[in-house]
């Protein structure tokens, strides 16, 4: 269960402060599969940073679990992630220096798994890129690039997927394969998945719709 | 842990490429320490590797005169009641002109002569160049056993005869390496020849250049029988040195030597650190969003460190192997190189304790330098995967990292120390760079604040290249600073070996004598003077010389016995040649005190004394000399101090008497010839004065000016050597730093291409960006080069100092033209970029 209070963040912009999340509070149980959506600006990248820890709200508290994150430290956060969150980016942010097999092994290392190799190979398989592994992020395109990003953010099995318009960097076709993908492991693994887009129709296939404007939420629906 | 490992190994896969420069850095750096410290090491094995062979006795006593029946029996004293004499030597020394007997040769050169009694060498090896051992035999009946070179200077064969003195001497052999070594400045080589055979050659008679030694071999440790011999001998101008102390004084010299190149190579490696700091910090600012990306994945910052720490330490301890090959290769270049002028025994491998610890500090620097930007990581936060903000909070400084600039600084300080060998020297060689590197970074801010009002009157490509100088992120001052230092180094060197060279040049001297004629006898004055005249058509100067010992200074007697009075062996203690005159001459002057008048007697014996003896004998005006001469004493008093020319006079006294008290003593003369004479005349005039008057030295100015420019090559060969290693760090800094500015100029590049820059225009920047960074970097190297040659000539070395405008040039233009070339070679590559990539992935 992700729970968020009154959060607020406010950043300096220049010499001004530009407040990004204005009084925000949203309950999310485990396992549902939640679409942010909002005009460029409107605070959707930011919310789902918060709830990943990557950033610290000016007010307000974020529970994972009962277990309040804007309290933790650094470290604190970096195994929270590593336990329960993973992150899918826009623009994959897959290590450039690693091969597509290694960028999905890291996790489960930093997590200090055993079967990891045997877990990382089912994930590439779960992706379809079996023979692509041993290539470099830069030997693959920009579809195969996040399918390596989601089998990544599986691969320490979290209970929490995070997806920051997952598809605003392909085409639609690969863009249609990456939302099936994800949906189809959140179906089989029943993890909690807040989705991050401004493509509508993709956020109209979510169980919920949340609509951020001016960092504030407009809209909360089930669809 | 498997986390930290694989991702290591991972990294290291990826990125060695990108780290070349840093493991270069490294290991040129940890090859010129561990080459220096294992050429000394082996030198010192080589020649100081048993004082016991060095001195071939347990210990000797030496003397500048023939022993007298006083000194003999307070020896006897000692040495006869202990019971630990084994055997006993004795050996006379000079260096004295020698030549074919065979008169159609006309070959003469100096020779050290040296002769030995049966019991040859005490202690150690003596074999012949065909690996037999020597056999005393060889000397009787004037036979002479000599090194192998004097065969090929005099051009004679085993069998000649070669004419030594009054006497004709048999060359039964020849040896490659003498018991004793050969270290040392030696005027000629070694001939070998019975002790009494001086005699025979009438060379005991007028020189006072003769070294006298009794030698023992002792079955036990000597120490306190060299104790009690010195308590003996107190009062008197013999010397004990024993073996223990030899070893000590060697091992301290060359201890002190490998500590102080150590430092040398410390410097290179500590520009090599700099240039780890630079390629740390362009790996961090590279590494910046995969280090977010494990941040969000779960690892945290102290793994992530860890990690990158190892990598580091990995390459460093890589590039300090690669180092320690690369110190071999220098020590195989040495053999090939200089074999010829070192101990043939030496040998030419690293030694295991000097690679041990230049790979110990490589790995050090590596970590030292590098803690600081791999510091940055911490600050590295996840979000900036969501939303890049850049810059300022990466550069801030935090306590964490003032408290690792401090433990870095300690470090270095510790590492200085530890190569000096002294905390003391350690911190002042630190000191020293800190401030050297200051003021060289003062010139480069100084010096890029006035290029920046340059650029408004330059061409459009001249602006952008000045412009490229101040972007964000340059590194044009460490640049500066790093080629700079380099330039300064070698420059600095160079215009010091012009200055040498100019001061032993006695070719352009006029005032210096080209030939020197000693020992001349009162009787034999005339008619040599007269050949002088004849041959050379110059009036030769003639000076009548006494030989003295000092005996007393205010009264006292000097403590030969003493350790600071015994390491000046054979100055103080020696026979001094001493003259008498009423007027100064040309090239002295006064400093303290007053010249006595011309006509006047005075009440007592005057002595006038150089300057730089004053210091040695800290005496002062008013201060008497007891002199020696032949036995009787004569006390002077000091009446003033007199500066010479020395590079500029013809004879040069330490003492002149006022006239009135020498001019019945015994005396010899000295004649002087100032005609430059070309080869072959004047090898005939020595011989000619040779054969008239065999007791008669001759000093040829060139000879010794060959030893000299000799020596002096290779000094500037050996720092022009580690020069250049310096050269090379200041090189790989530069390459360092063009890639770590890298990205903004292919993105600048991008702009300009479409903006309608053409890749010559372009060019033009690149190579007027580098050009301008070589030339201020020459500027300031040259410039602060001038400024030390001066220093150092005028007050460490003491000669003239003159400024040398080609070099100087010829320093700016090759350091403007290797930067420029460096620098745009490594940015060639990015003319050749596409401009839509580029700008599509900023």
């Amino acid at each position: 269960m992700i729970i968020l209070q009154n959060l607020t963040k406010v950043v300096r912009s220049g010499t001004e402060d530009l407040t990004i999340l204005d009084d925000v509070s949203l309950e999310i149980p485990d396992g549902q599969f939640v679409a942010v959506t909002g005009a460029s600006g409107s605070g959707k990248s930011t919310l789902l940073g918060l709830i990943a820890g990557l950033d610290s709200p000016t007010s307000g508290t974020i529970l994972v679990d009962d277990e309040n994150i804007t309290e933790m430290d650094e470290d604190g956060l970096a195994a929270l992630r590593s336990e329960k969150i993973g992150f899918v980016f826009q623009s994959f942010h897959l290590i450039p220096s690693l091969t597509a097999f290694e960028n999905i092994l890291i996790p489960m290392e930093i997590l200090g798994l055993r079967d990891a190799r045997e877990r990382a190979e089912k994930l590439l398989e779960d992706v379809e890129l079996t023979d692509r592994g041993h290539h470099y992020p830069s030997e693959l395109s920009g579809g195969e690039q996040q399918r390596v990003a989601i089998a990544r953010a599986f691969a320490n099995q979290p209970k929490i997927l995070l997806a920051d318009e997952p598809t605003g960097n392909l085409d639609s076709k690969n863009g249609n394969h990456i939302f099936d993908l994800m949906t189809d492991l959140h179906d089989r693994h029943h993890v909690t998945l807040v989705l991050v887009s401004h493509d509508l129709q993709l956020a109209g296939r979510a169980q919920r719709q949340v609509i951020l404007k001016d960092g504030r939420i407009i809209s909360d629906e089930k669809t | 842990m498997n986390f930290i490992l694989n991702l290591t190994f991972r990294e290291i896969r990826s990125s060695w490429r990108r780290l070349l420069f840093f493991f270069l850095c490294i290991a040129i750096g940890v090859g010129s320490i561990v080459a220096l410290r294992s050429l000394i090491q082996n030198l010192g094995h080589a020649v100081g590797g048993d004082a016991r062979e060095l001195l071939t006795a347990d210990f000797v006593i030496n003397s500048t005169s023939a022993f007298s029946p006083d000194e003999i029996s307070r020896i006897e004293s000692v040495v006869g009641k202990s019971n630990i004499i084994e055997a006993r030597d004795e050996t006379i020394e000079v260096s004295v002109l020698a030549r074919a007997a065979d008169r159609s040769n006309e070959n003469v050169k100096f020779v050290a002569l040296k002769g030995i009694e049966p019991s040859f060498p005490l202690v150690g090896d003596f074999r012949l160049s065909d690996g037999r051992p020597f056999d005393f035999k060889l000397l009787e009946n004037r036979g002479a056993v000599v090194a192998r070179i004097l065969l090929e200077e005099l051009k004679v064969k085993v069998g000649d005869k070669i004419r030594i003195g009054e006497a004709d001497f048999e060359i039964r052999d020849t040896f490659d390496e003498e018991p004793g070594g050969a270290s040392g400045f030696r005027l000629g080589s070694r001939v070998f020849v019975e002790s009494k055979a001086f005699d025979e050659a009438g060379l005991t008679k007028n020189t006072g250049r003769i070294r006298r030694r009794i030698l023992y071999r002792t079955s036990a440790n000597p120490t306190e029988l060299v104790k009690e011999l010195r308590e003996a001998l107190r009062g008197t101008t013999l010397m004990v040195q024993s073996y223990r102390e030899t070893q000590e004084n060697l091992d301290e010299q060359f201890k002190r030597t490998e500590d102080y190149l150590s430092l040398t190579g410390l410097l290179i490696l500590v520009l090599g650190g700099v240039g780890v700091w630079n390629v740390s910090r362009s790996f961090v600012e590279q590494k910046r969003k995969s280090v977010a990306v494990l941040k969000c994945l779960g690892a945290g910052g102290t793994r992530i460190i860890t990690v990158y720490l190892l990598q580091i330490l990995v390459l460093g301890f890589i590039g300090s192997l690669f180092g320690v090959g690369l110190a071999q290769g220098a020590l195989w270049f040495i053999k090939y190189r200089f074999a010829e002028d070192l101990p043939r025994t030496m040998s030419y491998l690293v030694q295991f304790s000097s690679a041990g610890q230049g790979i110990a500090l490589g790995v050090l620097i590596s970590l030292l330098f590098s803690a600081l930007p791999l510091l940055q990581i911490r600050n590295i936060k996840p979000k900036l995967l969501l939303r890049d903000e850049t810059g300022e909070k990466l550069r801030r400084l935090d306590p964490i990292k003032w408290t690792f600039g401090l433990l870095a600084l300690i470090g270095l300080v510790a590492l200085a120390a530890w190569q000096a060998g002294s905390f003391e020297v350690g911190a002042y060689f630190l000191v020293g760079l800190g401030a050297t590197s200051a003021v060289l970074y003062g010139a480069a801010f100084a010096l890029t604040r006035v290029l920046r009002s340059f650029k408004k009157f330059g061409s459009f490509a001249v602006a952008q290249a000045v412009n490229s100088l101040y972007r964000p992120g340059n590194q044009t001052r460490i640049i500066l600073l790093a080629v700079g230092l380099g330039a300064f180094v070698v420059l600095a060197v160079q215009s010091l070996e012009k200055n040498l060279i100019r001061e032993f040049d006695f070719s352009n001297r006029q005032n210096v004598p080209s030939l020197f004629f000693v020992d001349i006898q009162r009787s034999q004055i005339e008619e040599l003077k007269q050949i002088l005249r004849d041959e050379t058509g110059e009036e030769p100067e003639s000076i009548p010389t006494v030989r003295a010992r000092i005996s007393l200074i205010n009264g006292e007697p000097i403590d030969f016995q003493d350790r600071e009075v015994r390491q000046q062996q054979g100055q103080i203690g020696r026979e001094f040649a001493i003259t008498y005159r009423a007027d100064l001459d040309e090239n002295e002057s006064v400093v303290d005190g007053e010249w006595w008048p011309k006509d006047a007697k005075a009440d007592e014996p005057e002595v006038s004394i150089n300057d730089r003896w004053r210091e040695r004998l800290e005496v002062e005006i008013g201060d008497t000399i007891t002199f020696d001469i032949s036995g009787r004493k004569i006390t002077a008093r000091i009446v003033n101090v007199r500066k010479i020319d020395f590079g500029n006079s013809r004879t040069a006294f330490i003492f002149v008497f006022r006239p009135g008290t020498l001019e019945k003593a015994p005396q010899t003369y000295v004649a002087t010839i100032l005609k430059r004479i070309p080869e072959t005349p004047r090898a005939r005039l020595k011989l000619h004065i040779l054969d008239k008057f065999p007791n008669v030295q001759i000093f040829d100015v060139m000879d010794i000016a060959v030893v000299v420019q000799k020596l002096i090559n290779n000094f500037v060969l050996a720092i022009s050597f580690v020069g250049s290693f310096i050269v090379l760090s200041g090189i790989l800094i530069l390459i360092g730093s063009v890639a770590l500015t890298k990205s903004q100029r292919i993105y600048e590049n991008a702009v300009l291409k479409t903006l309608g820059a053409k890749r010559r225009t372009l060019a033009t920047i690149l190579f007027a960006e580098y050009g301008i960074l070589g030339l201020l970097a020459g500027i300031i190297g040259t410039g602060f080069a001038v400024l030390l040659s001066y220093f150092v000539s005028e007050y460490i070395l003491k000669i003239d100092w003159e400024f040398n405008p080609w070099l100087t040039l010829a320093g700016i233009l090759i350091t403007t033209f290797l930067v420029m070339i460096v620098g745009a070679a490594a940015s060639f590559d990015v003319l050749f970029k596409k401009p839509l990539a580029t700008l599509r992935s900023q």
